[in-house]
């Protein structure tokens, strides 16, 4: 919960007073390697998978050839209750994506996956739900250019909503990104009308790079930004609220240890969740100039 | 199970009244310096080699048959007195007793030590004395009473930074802490550095480990009773000091001399002020935090029969932090309040009672503002607490005690207040939980024969949850599917326990004894503490239709011996102690907000076991004294939804834990403390491994507490000065003479200073916390330099230590 964050951090302040570090070495218990499956379904598009394992921190996993952690030859469908897709491995150089042709997403369908890795089978499903509108999208300037995508919000009345917030800037990214706690349920806000801001998210696999980044969770003047806000089902929420709290408590002696809650059969040997994003999408152009 | 308690009072009643035909005689002992109360006193008819001591207010009864007697009253640092009595009736007899003072180092004065921890039929507990405490090293020169029990065997400290004690595998809410009879929910400030209790304030001390006696109840692990001082009846006296983080000022003195008096003493951090320079030019600007105490004691003598008095604490500590650049502001404030009055009562030399009315509220609150979002956060406990009980001394083989008990509690776990500009969030009323909590119960510390002592003790609880409150049940994913309301005084869960209490001792010789003890406790509120320190957010919760009381049963067996006439005790005890129905977090969870939830839906419950040996040897008069003590124990928790349902040791599992506390005093003037303590590393549970998910990288766990952190052990040393006046004085006094009769004044009735000013004392303490600077682990993290997607990732861990070594200066002052 971010006021106990608050608190920590503020505590942390205090300490950095009086406090020493040094650097040590780690006895860590035995290791127990878990199946990693991130997968998606969106409305208009193909299932989405991404398998890999878990890596141990001090053992014999050799980082400089992170191509080892991704799993390779797993048969991977998914079935809207008619077709059965087998998805495709798809890049063999990087190969832990695998990408649906057959199904494609539809509002309101539910989904099931099945992967199949060394004789493991892994299950799970998802819904796609309807898309919720967000009432218009404006900049708010921090420091200099830079500054915050910030949202008019009506959120429809009925408790049981859960969002997800994703952006990308048109030229500068590749991909669209989730900031840290892009998550939302409606227990709070049901029905209510709010503003609300997000930072930007770092693009996969540039965690370096973003942190180097002057722009780093900005958003510039200048910038095209497609902001893209998905309603998600309430087990879905679930896993990506304890997907944040966990990286939220990373090494943090003042929080309890966070496992996260993952959506599929056998939680305890695999992490990961199947969601469905039923999204909606809007444009800003944030003028050069105030 | 009302029928049996009554049953075993009449039986006891009857028991006791059936030996007839003695005389009692009873009083008050008190310091006749000061007035005050001179608790454990022991009282001895010379005659008859028959002992007892004084109860906690002061208060002794002894019986003997008709005839003449030589009583002793005698108390450590005391001289002892002789008082030849004719008991021919019951006789009301009240003594005041007089400190040897700064005799130490010019004579050694031995009295004789006292033989109550063989003698009586209590094990598992360690009084100590404020004098005692005080000359023991303490960090950054605040005497602590909780960080000094921490150095006896069986109570373990949780490491740097942290006032929480555990005491024989329980947790820190299973420790019930008492001042002046008031309850304390939270004994720690600033996220436990330092506890509440201003020594200055402080009189004596009691732990009670195991074999509690029946008159407490409502934890599961120890009882810490803490009483204030009365306030000297005789005359003014202040004292304070002047230290590194705080100063502190404590005032006392007659009302009314011999009749009424107070004491007021007050303590504040200033590290606020301290700071600020420096704070302002570093990255941390905008954050100040102090905290204060105060006590406050009045008493009052109505007549021989009757005192009056009047107890009140009142703490807080305050953090705010203020962003201007980024409009981020905190203010979290957070302190306990008690006030209490007390009424004694002397029916005769064979009955004593005691009438107390008692508030207690502990609360805390967390405000933030980032820009036009506010956000508050409320929670505490406030109780109205009633307790009458008597003290019955039918002849001089029993001592009885009976009471009851009646507490209303009024929890407000965390309730949450948010508002954006206009738009209020829509996040529930202030919830609040109230429950009805009482226990009737009858103890007698009874002497078989010579040989053989018991405790004998009963205590039935009941303990009822009653609305208004509005329960939600929630199906497996976490969805409300049922509400049910409960209207005001509508009774939602109501729970009841009898809990045995008995002691036994029987003596093999004068200085030897074994001993025994069987408790069982009930626990009806909780702490349930997401973190490893005590946060101040950690939220009592009565018991209600999902958490049921917590029992422990315990069973300790144990030697007792003294040698050199009591000059060293030694004591060696073993204990095996179960659990259930303790309470834990649900993997994952996270302080909830309370909206259409309650805070219980995210406990699990499992139960704990432990068991070790402790070893103590202590020498308690002469120039050096002190005490080492050894632990060796382990602590088991099982819960089935944390850890795949698998037994795990507990944090504070301990294999060993050792020691060594001395104090060194070889004349008036200098003084000299050590502690050394060393401990088996905490456990904990790190993160083993990562997994990538959307191209960054997250933990996961380990299995539940599987890290063992290195080990814990270190100094402090410390050292006062008391400068000696008496020359100065006289040198004084000499030159005022000279001058008088230079000038041919008269000076036969002269007076060279005012009194205060004769008993002006000062001293200088420094001291030395990790003297040998150890790097005590506090906590680890891992750090991540690069990508993992390129190859360039690297992982270190990093291991942070709160305190290095930490020099301190106190001035101290007193007249």
């Amino acid at each position: 919960m971010k006021k106990i964050v608050y608190i920590v951090v503020v505590f942390m302040v205090w300490l950095a007073f009086v406090s020493c570090r040094k650097d040590v070495k780690v006895k860590l218990p035995a290791f127990k390697q878990k199946i990693v499956v991130e997968a998606s379904i969106e409305t208009g598009g193909p299932a989405i998978v991404f398998l890999s394992y878990t890596i141990p921190y001090f053992g014999s996993f050799d980082f400089t050839q992170p191509q080892k952690a991704f799993i390779k030859g797993a048969l991977v469908t998914v079935s809207d209750g008619s077709v059965i897709d087998t998805l495709k491995e798809l890049d063999p150089q990087n190969g832990y994506l695998y990408l649906g042709t057959k199904v494609i997403g539809q509002q309101g369908k539910t989904y099931f996956l099945t992967v199949r890795v060394n004789d493991k089978v892994i299950t799970g499903q998802t819904v796609i739900r309807e898309p919720v509108k967000l009432d218009s999208l404006y900049f708010k300037g921090e420091q200099d250019s830079l500054g915050f995508i910030w949202q008019r919000f009506n959120e429809p009345a009925g408790l049981g909503n859960c969002y997800r917030w994703f952006s990308k800037r048109k030229t500068k990214d590749q991909f669209f990104a989730a900031p840290f706690n892009s998550a939302f349920e409606d227990k709070f806000i049901d029905g209510k009308g709010f503003d609300f801001a997000y930072d930007r998210g770092p693009q996969p696999n540039e965690v370096q790079a973003f942190r180097d980044d002057p722009e780093r969770g900005f958003y510039k003047r200048g910038d095209t930004v497609i902001v893209k806000f998905c309603q998600i089902g309430t087990g879905e929420y679930q896993f990506w609220n304890t997907y944040y709290q966990n990286k939220a408590s990373n090494g943090n002696p003042f929080s309890a240890p966070t496992n996260v809650k993952s959506n599929y059969n056998d939680p305890e040997e695999v992490f990961g969740c199947f969601v469905g994003y039923a999204p909606f999408f809007d444009t800003i152009i944030i003028p050069k100039k105030k | 199970m009302l029928k049996q308690v009554i049953g075993v009072v009449v039986f006891l009643i009857i028991a006791a009244s059936a030996i007839a035909q003695n005389f009692t005689i009873g009083g008050n002992i008190t310091d006749a310096s000061n007035g005050e109360l001179a608790i454990g006193t022991t009282v001895l008819i010379k005659e008859l080699n028959k002992a007892t001591s004084a109860n906690q207010y002061g208060f002794y009864s002894i019986t003997a048959p008709k005839g003449q007697y030589t009583l002793v009253f005698s108390y450590l640092g005391y001289q002892s007195v002789s008082k030849t009595v004719v008991l021919d009736k019951n006789t009301t007899l009240h003594v005041a007793i007089q400190a040897i003072e700064n005799q130490l180092g010019e004579v050694e004065v031995f009295t004789k030590g006292s033989d109550e921890n063989v003698k009586s039929s209590q094990m598992s507990s360690v009084n100590l004395d404020m004098a005692e405490i005080r000359k023991i090293p303490s960090f950054m020169g605040e005497v602590d009473i909780l960080k000094t029990i921490q150095l006896i065997p069986g109570v373990k400290s949780a490491g740097d930074g942290n006032t929480g004690f555990y005491v024989r595998g329980g947790g820190p809410d299973q420790n019930l802490i008492l001042l002046d009879e008031a309850n304390i929910y939270n004994a720690s400030h600033l996220l436990g550095f330092f506890s509440v209790f201003n020594g200055d304030a402080i009189k004596n001390v009691n732990l009670i480990k195991g074999g509690m006696p029946a008159e407490y109840g409502g934890r599961l692990s120890s009882v810490l009773d803490i009483q204030m001082k009365e306030g000297n009846n005789q005359h003014f006296e202040a004292e304070g000091g002047i230290g590194v983080i705080a100063s502190r000022l404590t005032i006392q003195g007659p009302i009314q001399k011999n009749k009424s008096s107070f004491i007021v003493s007050a303590r504040r951090t200033y590290i606020d002020v301290l700071a600020k320079p420096f704070i302002n030019k570093s990255d941390f600007k905008g954050t100040s935090y102090y905290f204060y105490d105060l006590n406050v004691k009045f008493n009052y003598i109505l007549n021989d029969k009757n005192r009056l008095f009047f107890s009140s604490y009142h703490g807080k500590d305050v953090f705010d932090f203020k962003d201007e650049e980024g409009g981020f502001s905190t203010r979290i404030p957070w302190g306990n309040t008690t006030a209490g009055l007390r009424w004694n009562h002397v029916f005769n030399s064979k009955l004593f009672s005691n009438a107390s009315a008692i508030f207690t509220k502990y609360d805390f609150s967390f405000g933030a503002a980032q820009q036009d979002f506010e956000l508050t956060i409320k929670s505490g406990i406030t109780d109205y607490n009633l307790k009458y009980d008597v003290n019955y001394f039918p002849n001089s083989r029993h001592s009885i005690k009976a009471g009851i008990n009646y507490i209303f509690h009024t929890f407000i776990p965390t309730s949450v207040s948010a508002k954006q500009g206009e738009t209020v969030f829509d996040l529930g009323k202030v919830i609040k939980l109230y429950a009805h909590d009482a226990a009737i119960y009858v103890g007698d510390d009874w002497d078989l024969s010579p040989k053989w002592r018991a405790n004998i003790g009963l205590r039935f609880g009941n303990f009822t949850q009653v609305g208004p409150f509005t329960r939600y049940k929630k199906d497996i994913i976490g969805r409300i599917n049922d509400t049910v309301r409960y209207s005001q005084g509508k009774v939602v869960a109501n729970y009841n326990g009898l809990e045995p209490r008995l002691s036994l001792r029987y003596s093999l010789n004068k200085s030897t004894s074994l001993k025994a003890s069987y408790t069982r406790n009930f626990q009806y509120i909780h702490l349930a503490s997401i973190s490893s320190v005590s946060l101040p957010t950690d939220v009592w919760m009565p018991s209600t239709e999902v958490i049921r009381p917590q029992i422990a049963n315990q069973y300790a067996v144990g030697v007792f011996k003294n040698f050199k006439n009591d000059l060293y005790e030694t004591s060696v005890e073993v204990y095996y102690k179960d659990m259930s129905r303790q309470i834990d977090y649900k993997e994952g969870a996270q302080p909830s907000d309370n909206v259409f939830d309650n805070p219980d839906n995210a406990f699990t419950f499992g139960r704990g076991w432990a068991y070790g040996a402790e070893f103590f040897v202590k020498k308690t008069q002469g120039k050096l004294t002190g005490w080492i003590g050894y632990t060796l124990s382990w602590t088991w928790r099982q819960f089935d939804e944390i850890n795949f349902g698998k037994p795990y040791l507990a944090k504070y599992d301990r294999r060993h834990d050792a020691s060594l506390v001395l104090t060194y005093s070889p004349n008036k003037k200098w003084d000299f403390g050590m502690v050394w303590v060393y401990g088996t590393g905490n456990r904990g549970t790190l993160p083993n491994s990562f997994f990538i998910y959307e191209g960054t990288t997250s933990n996961d766990y380990g299995l539940r507490n599987s890290y063992k952190f290195a080990d814990y052990h270190r100094m402090d040393l410390n050292v006062t000065f008391t400068p000696d006046r008496s020359a100065k004085l006289e040198r004084r006094k000499q030159r005022v003479l000279n001058l008088y009769k230079e000038q041919g004044k008269d000076t036969t009735n002269l007076n060279v200073c005012k009194p205060w000013l004769k008993r002006f004392q000062n001293s200088w303490t420094l001291s030395v916390f990790n003297a040998y600077n150890r790097y005590n682990p506090y906590f680890i993290y891992f750090t991540r330099t690069g990508d993992f997607a390129d190859g360039s990732l690297k992982v270190g861990a990093k291991q942070v230590t709160l305190f290095p070594i930490l020099p301190s200066v106190t001035w101290n002052f007193k007249f």
